[in-house]
């Protein structure tokens, strides 16, 4: 993040220029106070530095903590609803580049409401993300530590893991029809792999579809469902899943359904997500995580 | 049978003035309204002038609201009076002004300039025009040199067109995998949320000009409503005036759609109730149609706007809710 200081003298109060994670220069008043939230990662985000008390608004699916539920509703993050944005009177906006519309960033900046984009592409890239919310927050210290935890419990899996050399062949189901799995280069992949599993989605293409005799014929030992519905249409899927024999994540009875919110949103709670993975795909290394 | 006798003079200029009010009572409900806090008696302060101009409440009602509310006056108006037009043309209550190939036309211009990850304006919506302008050409090539049953050729062409259209939308469907989906079935379902100033500008260019001449050939519209023969009998250019109005109503249609996408059930709904209550000229038809399917579209952009307690609807789905029923109404009405 490069920083320019006082190169704004116009603004009423203190502010200066950061080039976010979009490549836009974004004047950013020193110490905002009042934050809107553009997608639900970066409303936990905020609320894991501590910062909730800024927050404005949020958007529609923005339900955790349960504290984000009741504050005022901006549209989804794909629609955002512009008007509301406006009568909230941000003096920040935080969005992200996969997902906000470029054409609402755009309307948001020519009517003088500052957007600041992120673009977490990895975990890295995660906590990137997070120590530049916190600098614009003036909480980096906040940040400093929230990161500094999640890298240590990183490094936990990192050392059970590189200590075990057998990788099971996961298959992530995210879509149920069609059969919608992630590739190389998605958080999704990089959680398998730091999880000791080995994705067989990995791939170029970023969301590849599969049929099912594909899946059938990858031989997947584990099944990983991410599911927003629990309950009824997961036990279908896993039914379906288990009539086939010679499915070796049948035969073992390793077909699970996880909390698609952790593994969706590029939030702290990814780490979670990374440990229940963990839990899944080597369960005999689970007690030893402290 | 001229504009200057006093009758048809007098109930053209009523007319005007009453459905003007309406047009002016929607767009300040329209303004006064929406999602934000900003109500009603606040609003009303700040279109007369009597608030501060710097104020949030001013910038939502004249940079978010305004540019909405002519965004949909116009494509009310533009799809009101494509629906007249063609249905007196090809003398059918079912013609819709994307009856030529413009709907699937633009639609697939837009899917692919969405899948192309262009910006909504100007590169989906260029692609959209480029798209209908490119059916519109195919159909009437197709519906050339059939002489002989010249409406029948053009609908079937148009039809036909269309439902091509149709099977390609289909695929990029099916092919499409992530937020993008979403972009598509909007564009599809008619939307009028990205209405921004720079997109107006060019309708406000085109519009004015081509409803003037719609007007100017109403006499010849009515004569051509009555049959291609009286027409003839009566001194008109039958294949000149009908290709001028397809030519003239298709380029508005498709100069509207690329920035509202497909909303349905105006060109139909509009002009057969208009029709219901004012008769069958066309001199005062066209008029009410311009001012009464603008007020219609305000009003239902504002419902779509008011409805959902989260964010907002595409305005096709308000359209076609109330659109259908009120259709079929009006054909049983209009049967009686």
């Amino acid at each position: 993040m490069t920083m320019f200081m006082g190169l704004m003298p116009s603004f009423p109060v203190e502010a200066r220029v950061y080039t976010d994670q979009s490549e836009r220069r974004v004047s950013v008043p020193d110490n905002p106070q009042r934050l809107v939230a553009l997608a639900p990662s970066i409303t936990e985000i905020i609320f894991a530095l501590g910062q909730e008390a800024r927050l404005q608004g949020v958007t529609q699916f923005s339900d955790y903590p349960a504290a984000a539920r009741s504050l005022p509703k901006i549209g989804s993050y794909i629609h955002l609803d512009l008007e509301r944005i406006m009568a909230l009177r941000p003096d920040l906006c935080i969005g992200i580049k996969d997902g906000n519309p470029k054409y609402a960033v755009d309307r948001l900046t020519e009517l003088g409401i500052p957007v600041y984009v992120v673009d977490p592409r990895n975990l890295a890239g995660l906590m990137q993300s997070i120590r530049e919310i916190g600098e614009l927050l003036g909480a980096s210290d906040q940040a400093q530590r929230l990161v500094a935890d999640m890298q240590r419990r990183l490094d936990q899996i990192k050392a059970l893991v590189t200590k075990h050399p057998d990788r099971p062949k996961v298959f992530l189901q995210i879509g149920i029809s069609p059969i919608v799995s992630a590739g190389s280069n998605t958080f999704l992949d990089e959680l398998i792999s730091r999880a000791g599993g080995q994705n067989l989605a990995a791939g170029a293409e970023a969301y590849p579809r599969f049929s099912k005799e594909q899946v059938l014929a990858l031989q997947p030992e584990i099944i990983i469902i991410t599911s927003m519905t629990r309950g009824g249409a997961f036990e279908q899927i896993k039914a379906e899943w288990s009539q086939w024999p010679h499915l070796p994540a049948a035969q073992n009875q390793r077909i699970f359904v996880v909390d698609s919110d952790i593994f969706d949103r590029p939030s702290p709670r990814m780490i979670k997500a990374l440990e229940v993975l963990f839990g899944l795909i080597h369960p005999e290394l689970r007690s030893q995580l402290p | 049978m001229n504009l200057h006798q006093p009758p048809l003079l007098r109930r053209l200029v009523s007319i005007s003035v009453l459905l003007t009010l309406l047009l002016l009572v929607s767009a300040v409900l329209g303004l006064g309204l929406g999602s934000a806090p900003p109500q009603l008696v606040e609003s009303l302060g700040v279109l007369f002038g009597q608030a501060d101009p710097q104020s949030m409440t001013a910038t939502i009602i004249w940079r978010l609201r305004l540019p909405r509310v002519l965004l949909a006056a116009l494509v009310g108006a533009t799809l009101s009076l494509g629906g007249l037009v063609f249905q007196a043309l090809l003398r059918n209550p079912l013609a819709e002004p994307y009856i030529l190939g413009v709907s699937g036309g633009s639609a697939v211009g837009a899917i692919l300039g969405i899948l192309l990850g262009l910006a909504p304006f100007p590169g989906v919506a260029l692609l959209a025009f480029v798209g209908s302008m490119a059916t519109l050409l195919l159909v009437l090539i197709l519906a050339a040199g059939r002489a002989a049953s010249q409406k029948g050729s053009l609908l079937l062409a148009g039809v036909m067109v269309n439902a091509f259209c149709s099977a390609v939308i289909m695929f990029f469907i099916s092919i499409t995998q992530d937020a993008r989906l979403h972009n598509i079935i909007y564009w599809l379902m008619g939307d009028l949320s990205q209405a921004s100033p720079d997109r107006l500008a060019l309708l406000l260019y085109l519009l004015p000009p081509c409803i003037v001449l719609i007007f100017l050939l109403a006499r010849p519209l009515n004569l051509l409503a009555l049959g291609e023969e009286v027409a003839m009998y009566m001194g008109i250019n039958v294949k000149t005036v009908s290709y001028m109005l397809l030519v003239i109503t298709s380029l508005m249609v498709s100069a509207i759609v690329c920035q509202s996408g497909l909303v349905g059930f105006v060109g139909l709904v509009i002009p057969h109730l208009l029709r219901l209550l004012l008769g069958p000229d066309h001199r005062l038809l066209i008029p009410a149609c311009v001012l009464g399917g603008g007020s219609y579209l305000v009003l239902c952009d504002l419902l779509s706007r008011l409805l959902p307690s989260q964010g907002e609807m595409p305005v096709g789905v308000i359209t076609a809710i109330i659109g259908a029923p009120l259709f079929i109404l009006l054909l049983q009405r209009g049967r009686g």
